[in-house]
């Protein structure tokens, strides 16, 4: 087959598929775009004749956008560094360490992984609500703090880390805790940064748990503030459209423009 | 040497205790607490009594239980169909052409992006009047209108359907990864052997994305039985039941009604299955093997 055939047939399946998986979005740019126009008007209003920004200074004004966006960037922060911290401390010793104990870790790791969340849900709920967290955005945080996930991708890590570099910190005589800060961890900004932004996109997304914890609706992420939008304005789709644009565009912005690291991350969580 | 092991158990130990400490209390303990739980009528209404295997009797005779049960299984059919369609697009964008990590990016996007945004644009483009009705009708594909979420017979398969559009840019990026990892070597030497694109496939590709495809359906068939975001926002269950999923059935019980007990033994007989679904992955992949990690 000549080689700008194949090149064109290849396009064609990319551009279909691109239309499959972007379609739904654009189309929603274009509702966002078109005040007044009902999405199920007969026939439905797919392309905008004309581009007016009237539904997201209107839904702007209507819901507090920015304080949900704190609220969801104080969320994501707090997530964002207990999963730094606490798998890079857990993953590092199952990567270098020979110590009793490391298979019975590894198995009880593999064996959370079949608990539906649902049911974890609920003791979560019981077991935040003893801490006295309930309403908090400490509450929203902790029972993700830390995922398993995350320990195995830290670790394969820090796997790929030459031996010499704990030997020869050892050899000047620097503890444990001084060898991972300040030898270790420079060398882990790679993974830490997948960690990183797979944890930015989960609790910048999440939204169930968020409804579960809280009870004052203003302390919610963008993510639960929508559906108590479409909860209440489920007749005003122009501002709904808008309003999920308005969530949606911060993280696809941010994995636009991580997205290298964040393929490379992925593609390391499994190695054959 | 034994002493140097030691010492590095106790650094060890010290270096994962915070770690282990939330995972303790936040994965393991719901594990652990779920079982006296679900031996009790605990809810925060009423006093909480001990009632033995009654909440496990009781679920065996609860027709929506079994119902949702029985829907969680069909949701898995769709395992296969994302293994399918992944591994094709993970060859289609594994090709050297000129701007396909546009497309890999423009795939992942339903991924990156929340199951509420997702939900509610699919929940507008299916409506009775939305632009799937009007497509299939312009092109001749239906003759009415179907109101696809709100039909008993259409609403599983289309809570089905987004949860695969959702998950196809996940599945494709992790079979593209080992894709590459596939030396173009063996490419060559099955093509001077005569293999055509089909063959190459056949013999070449999948056999050496076995470890992937073991990896990609053993979380898409616990990610089935757990599904929750898209139903709970678009059908809530409904209508009647069903779409109703175990985690939504055991939610409604937990975190609605409040009967922890109840949903506890609920969540423990689905965690049972989910294991018996994993082994038997595992078995059907006997040859395949996850490396962990």
């Amino acid at each position: 087959m000549p080689r700008s055939l194949r090149y064109l047939i290849n396009y064609v399946l990319l551009i279909l598929l691109a239309l499959f998986m972007m379609g739904p979005f654009l189309w929603l740019l274009s509702v966002s775009l078109m005040p007044g126009r009902n999405v199920f008007a007969n026939p439905p209003a797919i392309l905008p004749t004309f581009i007016d920004f009237e539904n997201y200074v209107q839904v702007w004004n209507f819901m507090d956008f920015p304080r949900y966006i704190l609220n969801t960037v104080v969320i994501t922060l707090l997530g964002v560094a207990f999963n730094i911290l606490l798998s890079c401390l857990t993953a590092y010793p199952l990567a270098v360490f020979r110590f009793k104990g490391r298979n019975l870790v590894f198995t009880l790791l593999i064996s959370t992984m079949i608990i539906p969340s649902a049911t974890a849900m609920i003791v979560h709920y019981l077991t935040i609500q003893a801490f006295g967290l309930g309403n908090t955005f400490l509450g929203v945080v902790l029972p993700a703090a830390v995922s398993v996930f995350n320990i195995f991708l830290m670790r394969q890590t820090f796997l790929g880390i030459p031996a010499d570099i704990r030997d020869s910190g050892k050899m000047d005589g620097a503890s444990e805790l001084r060898i991972f800060i300040q030898l270790v961890m420079p060398l882990v900004k790679p993974g830490i940064a997948v960690i990183g932004l797979l944890e930015v996109m989960a609790f910048w997304n999440n939204f169930l748990w968020p409804i579960v914890v809280l009870d004052d609706p203003q302390k919610y992420p963008l993510a639960a503030a929508l559906t108590y939008l479409n909860g209440q304005f489920s007749y005003n789709f122009g501002w709904i459209a808008a309003g999920t644009m308005i969530s949606v565009l911060p993280i696809i912005i941010v994995f636009l423009f991580t997205q290298k690291y964040y393929m490379e991350g992925i593609a390391g969580a499994i190695k054959g | 040497m034994y002493k140097g092991i030691r010492s590095e158990t106790f650094t060890a130990w010290a270096f994962m205790a915070p770690g282990l400490l939330f995972l303790a209390v936040f994965t393991f303990w719901p594990i652990i607490y779920g079982i006296p739980l679900s031996l009790t009528d605990y809810s925060v209404i009423t006093e909480t009594h001990y009632v033995g295997l009654d909440n496990f009797a009781r679920a065996f005779q609860d027709s929506n239980f079994l119902i949702s049960l029985w829907n969680s299984l069909v949701y898995v059919l769709i395992v296969p169909v994302i293994q399918i369609l992944s591994i094709l697009m993970a060859i289609l964008v594994n090709s050297k052409i000129p701007g396909v990590k546009m497309f890999r990016a423009a795939y992942y996007i339903p991924v990156v992006t929340s199951m509420v945004a997702v939900a509610l644009i699919w929940s507008w483009l299916l409506g009775n009047n939305g632009v799937v009705n009007y497509l299939l009708l312009k092109v001749g594909i239906l003759s009415e209108q179907v109101s696809w979420l709100s039909t008993s017979s259409t609403a599983l398969y289309v809570l089905m359907f987004i949860t695969m559009w959702k998950g196809l840019g996940y599945y494709m990026m992790l079979y593209l990864a080992g894709l590459q990892g596939i030396p173009t070597d063996l490419y060559e030497a099955a093509r001077v052997d005569g293999a055509g694109p089909v063959r190459l496939i056949v013999h070449v590709t999948l056999p050496l994305l076995r470890p992937h495809i073991l990896f990609c359906t053993l979380i898409s068939v616990m990610g089935a039985i757990r599904v929750f975001d898209e139903v709970y926002i678009l059908t809530k269950g409904g209508p009647g039941t069903s779409t109703l999923t175990s985690s939504v059935y055991i939610f409604q019980k937990g975190l609605e009604q409040f009967n922890f007990g109840y949903a506890s033994a609920l969540g423990l007989i689905v965690s049972v299955l989910v294991g018996a679904l994993s082994l038997l992955v595992f078995r059907l992949n006997r040859r395949g093997g996850v490396n962990s990690y």
